[in-house]
């Protein structure tokens, strides 16, 4: 397993030195936008679920800026990869991230958590290029094991990718689609966990330890991978090794992340999930992104 | 029933691929044949009602059209939340086939009766809800479900319900059928129980009460325009079901009358009560005990009848 795990990482390291640098830079630089448009969206209207939108930005910003094969111009094409979001309440990253991606004109941005919006809290499919309108946790993964199913009886090379929480993982669903899915040998499924150690009450070791995660999946016929969430290079390397992995298992990647990633004062604080941050430091905020 | 809503299934599957068949490990001797046929449109899920109707929204979301199948209570209440969000606010093409509806399973005690299934169906928009009334109605039955673009759920009984039906007919969702006409009394009947609600038509004309009795295979949406039209002057408006006499056709009837108003002094909704029952026998030896045998059902409608001030 420590083997496993080991060499997981060196080759990892290997394809993060070959991953061109100028790719990195642009998606610095994305991912940047993307959260100077969360803090523009959320701050000014006192909303919350800050800190669980910033820990995923770097894992969108790779997902939709270097390796999902999709379409803006044609976001229902059939062949296209599937991305769910199953933690509906980081809305406002998978809106920002989407618009940055060119599915809807940013302006819409704004219409986030006002009365008469399109843009609720929890993410829906009245906003172009959302997959699944979720809320609820324990949703995204059955329904992306459902499109997984479709797509190999039906020939189509697409890959399914769901975007987890800590709490999520707290859901009997996702352990019943965690055995259906390894029986089935989904190899066309991906599960990333946005693993920000934190959930609704308090921090995860303290509700439901979830340790070793990366060991229960792996015992229950998964492919396993752990990345930091917040490194680029490290994210397209283990994406670019999923696609690569002759193993027919569905995939389980731990993405370590820090809740509020981007905001000093709100980093790793648990504070982040529920809190709005005053309105007058906003300009602070962006300056210091 | 059963056989027959399954078989229709199966011969709907030979000429149509997108038809999927999810189960939660129940079917035992009934789904052989569609697994052998179709083997990666077969199914069998796992006893994982959650994850079941996650995957039929799945599946259902790049085209096929999807059955899901187990016994009420697991096929309804286990996975509600996944079918209000995943299924009814995507509006899918997910069908519900829920089996055992009321009693059915009188033998196997509380867990396995289905008495409020239709009352928290009725609730989830865009769900369409039918009941059939014999295995006729039921084969008949799978084309409409089929056809209407959106969720549907199906309760259907078991097996050995009684043929009502003789040769096919016309059906549609949403339109209730008018079997018998009279004038005293209008008894709306849901699911198998029907052929308890024929005789009792019978036994209360040779008692002099004439009884319009109409065949109300769709639950939601309700032909509302029928029920007010039939409840025009009748002494007593009955609905008859196997379901708590709250949320099911009862309510769904007594919310249609008294929203259009000035139809009748009361309805009479024969149901089971608001309890749970803590005792086990047969479907007919259950409804013998709860009031819904012939007898008491026309005991009940006659007092009713007579209490009428104009009556």
């Amino acid at each position: 397993m420590y083997i496993v795990h080991y060499y997981l990482f060196f080759t990892m390291r290997k394809h993060f030195i070959s991953t061109d640098s100028s790719k990195i830079e642009a998606l610095k630089k994305n991912a940047l936008t993307v959260r100077r448009n969360i803090i523009e969206m959320l701050v000014p209207h006192e909303s919350h679920h800050i800190g669980c939108s910033l820990s995923i930005v770097d894992i969108l910003v790779v997902l939709y800026f270097d390796i999902l094969a999709i379409d803006s111009h044609h976001a229902d094409d059939r062949k296209r990869d599937i991305f769910i979001l199953s933690k509906g309440h980081a809305g406002a990253a998978l809106y920002a991230t989407l618009a940055e991606r060119g599915f809807f004109d940013k302006k819409i941005l704004q219409s986030y958590d006002r009365n008469g919006g399109m843009l609720s809290e929890h993410v829906t499919t009245v906003v172009p290029g959302v997959e699944l309108s979720t809320g609820s946790l324990g949703h995204g993964l059955p329904v992306g094991v459902g499109h997984a199913i479709a797509a190999r009886n039906d020939g189509i090379d697409r890959i399914i990718y769901v975007l987890i929480s800590d709490g999520d993982l707290n859901e009997g669903s996702n352990w019943e689609a965690f055995m259906f899915a390894a029986h089935h040998f989904l190899s066309n499924l991906v599960v990333i966990v946005d693993s920000n150690k934190m959930q609704g009450y308090g921090e995860v070791k303290e509700v439901i330890d979830l340790e070793p995660v990366t060991k229960k999946l792996a015992s229950f016929g998964w492919n396993t991978y752990e990345v930091d969430g917040h490194n680029h290079g490290e994210l397209i390397a283990v994406f670019e090794k999923v696609k690569k992995n002759p193993v027919q298992k569905p995939h389980f990647i731990l993405a370590h992340t820090i809740k509020g990633k981007g905001i000093p004062f709100f980093e790793g604080k648990f504070e982040s999930h529920y809190k709005s941050i005053d309105a007058s430091v906003q300009k602070e905020i962006l300056r210091t992104l | 029933m059963r056989g027959a809503i399954i078989g229709k299934i199966h011969e709907l599957m030979k000429t149509n691929d997108k038809i999927y068949f999810l189960t939660g490990d129940l079917g035992y001797s009934v789904l052989e044949g569609i697994e052998k046929d179709f083997p990666r449109r077969f199914i069998n899920v796992g006893v994982a009602e959650q994850n079941m109707m996650g995957i039929a929204a799945g599946l259902a979301m790049t085209g096929k059209k999807v059955f899901v199948y187990s016994i009420i209570p697991f096929v309804t209440m286990r996975c509600f939340e996944q079918i209000r969000d995943d299924i009814c606010y995507h509006n899918l093409n997910v069908k519900i086939l829920g089996v055992g509806s009321g009693l059915s399973y009188g033998l196997l005690g509380s867990t396995h009766f289905a008495l409020e299934d239709v009352g928290i169906m009725r609730l989830l928009p865009r769900m369409a809800i039918v009941a059939p009334a014999d295995p006729l109605e039921g084969s008949l039955m799978v084309k409409e479900v089929l056809a209407r673009r959106g969720p549907v759920y199906m309760r259907i009984g078991k097996k050995d319900e009684k043929q009502i039906f003789k040769t096919p007919f016309p059906l549609h969702i949403g339109k209730g059928i008018i079997l018998r006409k009279g004038h005293d009394v209008v008894i709306f009947s849901s699911g198998p129980i029907l052929h308890v609600v024929l005789a009792v038509e019978e036994k209360l004309r040779r008692l002099g009460v004439s009884s319009t009795v109409v065949n109300m295979h769709t639950l939601k949406p309700l032909d509302e325009e029928l029920v007010r039209t039939v409840s025009q002057g009748k002494k007593a408006v009955v609905t008859v079901e196997e379901h708590s006499i709250i949320g099911g056709l009862g309510g769904a009837v007594c919310e249609t009358l008294s929203r259009a108003g000035g139809f009748c002094e009361k309805v009479l909704s024969l149901g089971t009560n608001d309890e749970f029952i803590t005792h086990i026998g047969s479907q007919d030896y259950l409804r013998g005990k709860l009031g819904l045998s012939v007898d008491a059902i026309v005991d009940r409608i006659v007092s009713a009848v007579k209490k009428q001030p104009h009556g």
